[in-house]
C-alpha cells in the first residue's frame, strides 16, 4: 500500500527530529568525551624532562615534589575551572575540586606548603608556564604551545624517562651545515617494553634535518622497561660546532 | 531577615571580595602569600554546660580567627608563620598566640627539615584541627581531637624531618615525620582551667614532647592508614590553695611525667563524594605531684567513625559516632584525696556522641554549618574533656544534646 505525500511527511518528520536529536545528543557527548580526552601537560622550558609519569605528575600537583629526578624545579599551575580542570582532576589527579582545595588549604594553614597559582583560561596558564621557571600547567589539547614544552605523560612503572643505554649521534648533512643550517629537532620516540625503538615521528624542527635525527634515533636502545612508552626527546644540530 | 543579620551578611560579602583579590605581593622579589580565617559559632544544649561556655542558655562565645605569611626564599627553603587566637568559654580569652613560625628546607622528595614553632602531625586532623573550613563537621570528634586540650598536641618549638618515597611494585607511597621539640601550653587551656576548680593555680605547664607518624598512601585508590605516636615529659609548676583551708596559704606545686604518651591509629577512604575516615587515640599520663607524693595515672582512649558525603556542590552532610572512655587511679599516702574511676560503663567515665551535620558552602571562602551532639556521659569532673564542674555547680545530668551552629570564612 503506497502511503499518500501527507503520511509520508507525517512519519519523516518524526523520523527526521529523532535524527537529529541523536546527532545533537552524539554531538554534544562526543565533544564532552573528546575534551575529558585531550588535555596537555605543558612546561616551562627550564624543565629538562621531555616525559614525566603519571604518578610524578601527580605529585607536582599535590606539591610532594618540587624537584623531578633531575634536579629542574617544578611547580604546578592550575586552571580554576572548566572543562579542562575537570578533565585533569578526573584524569591525573582523582577526587573533587573541593577536595583538591582543602588540600592546598591544609598545606597552607600548617605552614607546609603554599596556594599553587590558578588561572582562568587555557592562555593565561600558557603564559604564565612560559614566564616562570619550572611552572607545570595543563591546557586543553588545541591550545596553542609553541613557546612552552609538551610533556609526554608516561607509564609509571619505568618513571616516564626510559634509560638510553645505546645513542647513535646523528649523520649532520654536510651541506646543511656549511649553510650554517640547523636547530633542534624534536622527535615523539615510541620504546618498545625490551627498550627497542618502535617508531619515531618528528613533531617540530627542518625536515632534512628531522630525518637525520630519525635515522639516528631508530637504532637507539632504552633500558628494559614493564611496558611501551612514548617519551618525547629533542636533537640539537648546531652548524658552529 | 533581621537588620543586623543583614548587615553582618553584607559585610562578609565584600570582606570575601577583597580578601579572595588580596592574597599576595611582592617582597624583595619574592612572592608572599597572605592567608587567613575566622568563624565564628553558636552552641546550645538542653542540659549540662558544655565546653566551658553557658551553653543551657546557648552561649556564642566561640570565636577564633587566623593569619598566615609565607614566602618562598629559594626553591628548596620556605618561611612562614601564623598567629593564632580564640575565644571559647573560658579558653582562649583572645590570648593570640604564635601558632606556627618555621623555616623549611625540602633537600630531596624523601627529606626535608623544619625549625621553629612547628605543628605536631598526630593522625588526620591534629595539625589543621582550627580550620574548620576544610571538613564539613563543626566540631571533630572530642574523642580524639578534644578542643579544650588543643593546646597539649597542638605544635612544638623544634624540628621535623619528613619526607616521601615511593614503594617498588606500585605499592603505593609513605609518608614519614619525626619531631622533637618543646610543648608549652596556654596558661587559657582546659587543662589549667580546671585545675583552678581544684584550687591549683598553674604559672608554667610544658616539656619536652617527640615522636612520629607514618602514613601509608595505599594502592587501593583513595585508601590512607597511617599511626602516629607521641611522647612527652611535661611539668606542671603553680601554687596549690586548698579550697577546705584557704587559711594555710599557697604552697608550690609540681606535678611531672613519669609516662606520658599517646598512640593514634587512623584510616581515611574517599570514594568519589564520600568519605569515611577512623581513628583511635590513647593517651597514658602517669604524673608524680609533689609536694603530696602522690602518684595518678590516667588512661584515656577514644575512637571514632565519620562519613561525610557531597550532596551537591554546595552542600555536604555528615554523620559520626565517637566513643570516649576514662580511667584514672592514684597511689601513694594521700591517694584517698583521688577517687578512682575504673567503670567505664558510668556516665562519669564515658563520653558517648552521634552526630548529624549539614554544611553549606555560600561562596568558596564562606561556609554555614548546622549540627546536632546526641551525647550519653559526661566524662570526669577532674579532667578536661568537655564538661566542667566549674560551669555545672548543679551536677551533672547523665545525656546532653547539642545544637552547634558555625559559620566561618577563610582566604
Amino acid at each position: 500500500m503506497r502511503m499518500t505525500h501527507r503520511q509520508e511527511i507525517a512519519t519523516r518528520g518524526p523520523r527526521a527530529l529523532r535524527l537529529v536529536a541523536v546527532l545533537v545528543i552524539f554531538v554534544i557527548f562526543g565533544w564532552a568525551q573528546a575534551i575529558g580526552g585531550e588535555v596537555k601537560v605543558i612546561a616551562n622550558r627550564s624543565v629538562k624532562a621531555d616525559a614525566i609519569t603519571a604518578g610524578d605528575l601527580k605529585r607536582v600537583f599535590l606539591e610532594e615534589r618540587i624537584a623531578l629526578g633531575d634536579g629542574t624545579h617544578v611547580e604546578p599551575v592550575l586552571e580554576k575551572d572548566g572543562p579542562v580542570h575537570e578533565a585533569f582532576l578526573r584524569e591525573c589527579l582523582g577526587g573533587t575540586d573541593d577536595d583538591l582545595q582543602n588540600y592546598y588549604r591544609a598545606l597552607v594553614f600548617s605552614g607546609r606548603g603554599s596556594m599553587p597559582k590558578q588561572l582562568g583560561s587555557d592562555e593565561e596558564v600558557v603564559a604564565y608556564v612560559e614566564n616562570t621557571r619550572g611552572a607545570i600547567g595543563y591546557v586543553s589539547a588545541r591550545t596553542n604551545t609553541e613557546k612552552v614544552k609538551t610533556l609526554v605523560i608516561g607509564d609509571d612503572s619505568n618513571h616516564g624517562e626510559r634509560k638510553l643505554i645505546r645513542r647513535v649521534e646523528p649523520n649532520y648533512p654536510e651541506t646543511l651545515k656549511r649553510l650554517g643550517i640547523g636547530g633542534t629537532v624534536r622527535l615523539q620516540v615510541t620504546i618498545s617494553a625490551k627498550g627497542n625503538v618502535e617508531n619515531v615521528e618528528v613533531l617540530g624542527g627542518n625536515p632534512i634535518l628531522g630525518e637525520a635525527a630519525i635515522n639516528a634515533a631508530k637504532q637507539w636502545v632504552y633500558a628494559a622497561g614493564h611496558s611501551r612508552s612514548v617519551v618525547e626527546i629533542n636533537i640539537p644540530f648546531d652548524s658552529q660546532r | 531577615m533581621h537588620k543586623s543579620a543583614r548587615a553582618v551578611a553584607l559585610v562578609c560579602v565584600l570582606l570575601g571580595q577583597i580578601i579572595v583579590h588580596a592574597q599576595e605581593f611582592k617582597l624583595l622579589d619574592r612572592t608572599v602569600q597572605v592567608h587567613g580565617f575566622a568563624s565564628q559559632g553558636f552552641v546550645y544544649t538542653n542540659d549540662n554546660n558544655w565546653l566551658t561556655m553557658d551553653t543551657s542558655d546557648g552561649s556564642a562565645a566561640f570565636t577564633d580567627f587566623g593569619l598566615n605569611m609565607s614566602a618562598p626564599i629559594n626553591d628548596r627553603l620556605r618561611v612562614g608563620a601564623q598567629v593564632y587566637d580564640r575565644n571559647l568559654g573560658q579558653l582562649g580569652q583572645y590570648h593570640p598566640s604564635l601558632d606556627w613560625g618555621f623555616a623549611d628546607y625540602r633537600f630531596k622528595r624523601w627529606f626535608g627539615i623544619r625549625g621553629g614553632k612547628v605543628k605536631t602531625v598526630v593522625g588526620l586532623y591534629n595539625d589543621t584541627q582550627d580550620q574548620d573550613f576544610l571538613r564539613t563537621f563543626a566540631l571533630l570528634p572530642q574523642s580524639v581531637y578534644p578542643t579544650d586540650l588543643r593546646d597539649a598536641t597542638i605544635a612544638h618549638l623544634g624540628g621535623d624531618v619528613y619526607g616521601n618515597v615511593s614503594l617498588p611494585q606500585k605499592l603505593g607511597d609513605l609518608f614519614y615525620t619525626a619531631y622533637m621539640g618543646h610543648r608549652r601550653d596556654s596558661l587559657y587551656s582546659g587543662a589549667t582551667y580546671i585545675a583552678t576548680q581544684y584550687g591549683i593555680h598553674g604559672s608554667t605547664y610544658g616539656g619536652l614532647q617527640y615522636g612520629a607518624d607514618l602514613r601509608w598512601q595505599t594502592p587501593v585508590t583513595g585508601l590512607l592508614i597511617g599511626a602516629s605516636r607521641l611522647n612527652e615529659n611535661v611539668t606542671d609548676r603553680g601554687n596549690f590553695l586548698n579550697p577546705l583551708n584557704p587559711a594555710a596559704g599557697a604552697f608550690p606545686y609540681a606535678a611531672v611525667s613519669r609516662a606520658d604518651w599517646m598512640n593514634q591509629f587512623y584510616g581515611e577512604y574517599t570514594w568519589g563524594k564520600l568519605r569515611i575516615d577512623t581513628e583511635y587515640r590513647r593517651f597514658l599520663h602517669d604524673q608524680l605531684i609533689s609536694p603530696l607524693a602522690v602518684e595518678t595515672i590516667t588512661d584515656v582512649r577514644g575512637w571514632y567513625v565519620s562519613a561525610t558525603y557531597r550532596v551537591m556542590k554546595r552542600l555536604a552532610v555528615g554523620s559520626y559516632y565517637s566513643r570516649y572512655a576514662i580511667t584514672s587511679v592514684a597511689g601513694g599516702s594521700l591517694a584517698s584525696l583521688f577517687p578512682e574511676q575504673t567503670d567505664t560503663s558510668l556516665p562519669a567515665n564515658h563520653i558517648y556522641d552521634k552526630v548529624i551535620t549539614a554544611r553549606i558552602d555560600l561562596k568558596r571562602y564562606w561556609n554555614v554549618k548546622a549540627e546536632g551532639h546526641f551525647m550519653d556521659g559526661y566524662g570526669a569532673s577532674s579532667y578536661p574533656d568537655g564538661f566542667y564542674p566549674g560551669v555545672n555547680p548543679q551536677g551533672y545530668k547523665p545525656n546532653t544534646n547539642a545544637l552547634v551552629l558555625k559559620t566561618g570564612i577563610n582566604f
